[in-house]
């Protein structure tokens, strides 16, 4: 495992050693070209690499990145992996990891970020190279930011201190759209500050090292901290810095705004393209007022294209939703193997499973939906045996092709809660969810007529092996 | 790779068509291009996008807005009641 990558660019850097990186000197427009090209990443392979423009037309030393953590292999990368590490080897580190939380922070007094400093007259439009994803977007989305925030009734806790990543719509110089949900941690922050009629102190760090932002976009406990789970994905401490209102700022962040969400303020917000590949629509949301910008000198801005899926927003809710609803299913049945939440967000999960009893599958598929993130998003589960690797889908639909009876193998439960952004949903917020036991039935699910599996030639393993590495030396 | 671009000064919003716009920034290097705001619905746009961003009789039908349905968009979250204080 390689070492902690202390800020975006030095990520760059490794990205571009390892061929991973596509640098584009010649000037491009803020629209379209920068999610053109983003989107154009995303059909250009499997192993698409991250893009980083420093001519944009309009701006004098603006410099974008994008699809940062867009492929498997970036995102290896950015867990200090082998840039090769098959998913299923990904999901098992990134799980290894998870349980040694909680880690430490290494709190400093400076960091690059404060190098230069705005706190009059900020205009957000002219600082940041803001750009439109998406044709219906209602405008400029500040979209891969961490927004840290802490708890006006429990200031002075570190563990309830939040980092989280939400879609900030630039409505003004200084003036921000926020999206939350009410299952998000921020929303408690905001809830308390109203209540006790107060403006709540927000930072936003833009621009930072691969890990915080993994962490920014994972379902942890209320009382968990990013930077500490960060610490332990990284293998050593997270280094913040604090801002006068004694927000952790990650030291490696390119751009950081200070401002407050508003106190009772909502004002109309979006629509934005989200994650399920549709436009969110309009709400009425919180506003933040940003009162001071600092940043490094020619700073990098990271953005997250979004579009139809697969686009770089699945890598970032891939991994970090599979590992979190594996160790709460693996608390209650500990035969489940692997579990694969990587589609859309989790709206489909794929769970393999050693099999106790006949009938137990379904029970595992029942459990997905229990889980803390499966309440507002998992709505088809597949369970399959635990020979089948849940990250496979060709095993995955081996094992629907044959294992699935519909008589006996598809459970559907009516009207269940789901995220409002799911637009299966009718009404709004509420959806039917299915079962798939893709298992192999047995006693006493006497079902079907299932003899013997085929299975593998004996020395398949020495000649793969000696097989990879003839073809290796043969491309080198 | 830039595309043909357009720059319109507009008089009304290409989302919703009220009239309250105002600049919001304008390009660090002058005159390539302006971002304009407006005060009802809060769209924004760049003078140099393409034209279905920028023109309101070319701005796409599904994403149009009416003044008037604004205050019936859902507020979320809604706001909590204050503390009584004690």
């Amino acid at each position: 495992m390689r070492g902690a990558y202390k800020d975006l660019r030095e990520f760059l850097t490794a990205l571009d050693e390892e061929g991973q990186l596509l640098r584009i000197h010649d000037q491009v427009l803020p629209e379209p070209d920068m999610a053109a090209a983003a989107c154009a990443l995303t059909e250009i392979g499997e192993n698409s690499p991250a893009i980083h423009f420093d001519n944009i037309a309009g701006f004098t030393d603006a410099r974008i990145a994008m699809n940062v953590h867009g492929s498997w292999c970036n995102h290896a990368l950015a867990l200090g992996m082998e840039k090769d590490a098959a998913m299923r080897d990904q999901f098992f580190e990134f799980v290894r990891r998870f349980q040694l939380y909680p880690g430490t922070l290494e709190r400093v007094t400076s960091a690059p970020w404060q190098e230069v400093v705005i706190d009059k007259d900020v205009n957000l439009f002219e600082i940041l190279p803001l750009f439109r994803l998406n044709r219906g977007d209602g405008g400029y989305f500040i979209d891969k930011a961490c927004t840290i925030s802490r708890d006006l009734d429990d200031w002075d806790n570190d563990d309830v201190e939040n980092v989280g990543i939400y879609r900030l719509q630039v409505k003004g110089p200084n003036r921000l759209g926020i999206q939350t949900v009410p299952q998000h941690d921020i929303a408690i922050h905001m809830a308390h500050a109203e209540e006790r009629g107060e403006d709540l102190p927000v930072a936003i760090a833009i621009g930072n090292e691969p890990i915080i932002t993994l962490m920014g976009a994972t379902p942890l406990l209320y009382t968990q901290l990013e930077y500490k789970m960060a610490a332990v994905m990284q293998g050593s401490p997270y280094r913040v810095v604090r801002t006068a209102k004694g927000l952790d700022v990650p030291w490696g962040a390119e751009y950081v705004l200070e401002g407050r969400v508003l106190c009772g303020v909502r004002e109309t917000e979006g629509p934005f393209g989200e994650f399920p590949g549709y436009y969110s629509g309009c709400h009425k949301y919180p506003v933040i007022e940003i009162d001071r910008v600092s940043h490094r000198k020619d700073p990098v801005y990271d953005a997250v294209y979004v579009g139809r899926p697969w686009t770089e927003i699945d890598f970032l809710q891939a991994m970090t939703t599979s590992a979190p609803i594996f160790l709460q299913l693996k608390q209650t049945f500990p035969e489940v193997v692997a579990v694969n939440a990587l589609y859309t967000h989790g709206l489909v999960v794929v769970v393999s499973t050693k099999i106790r009893y006949g009938g137990f599958a379904k029970y595992v598929g029942l459990r997905v939906l229990t889980t803390t993130h499966g309440l507002g998003y998992a709505k088809v589960v597949i369970v399959v045996d635990e020979d089948v690797d849940p990250f496979d889908l060709k095993q995955v639909m081996w094992a629907i092709s044959v294992k699935v009876n519909p008589a006996g193998d598809i459970v559907t439960i009516p009207n269940l809660a789901e995220n409002l952004l799911d637009p299966a949903c009718s009404p709004g917020g509420i959806v039917t969810k299915m079962i798939i036991d893709a298992t192999t039935p047995v006693a006493p699910d006497v079902r079907g007529d299932y003899g013997e599996e085929l299975d593998r030639p004996k020395n398949t393993d020495q000649w793969r092996t000696k097989l990879q590495g003839m073809l290796k030396e043969k491309r080198k | 790779m830039t595309s043909p671009t357009v720059n319109i000064t507009p008089s009304a919003c290409p989302r919703c068509r009220a009239g309250e716009l105002r600049t919001l920034g304008k390009s660090p290097v002058g005159g390539v291009w302006t971002i304009f705001g407006c005060s009802t619905c809060f769209y924004a746009w760049r003078s140099t996008e393409p034209e279905e961003n920028v023109d309101p009789d070319k701005y796409p039908a599904p994403f149009r807005l009416r003044p008037e349905r604004l205050a019936d968009l859902k507020t979320i979250p809604p706001v909590p009641p204050r503390r009584s204080s004690t």
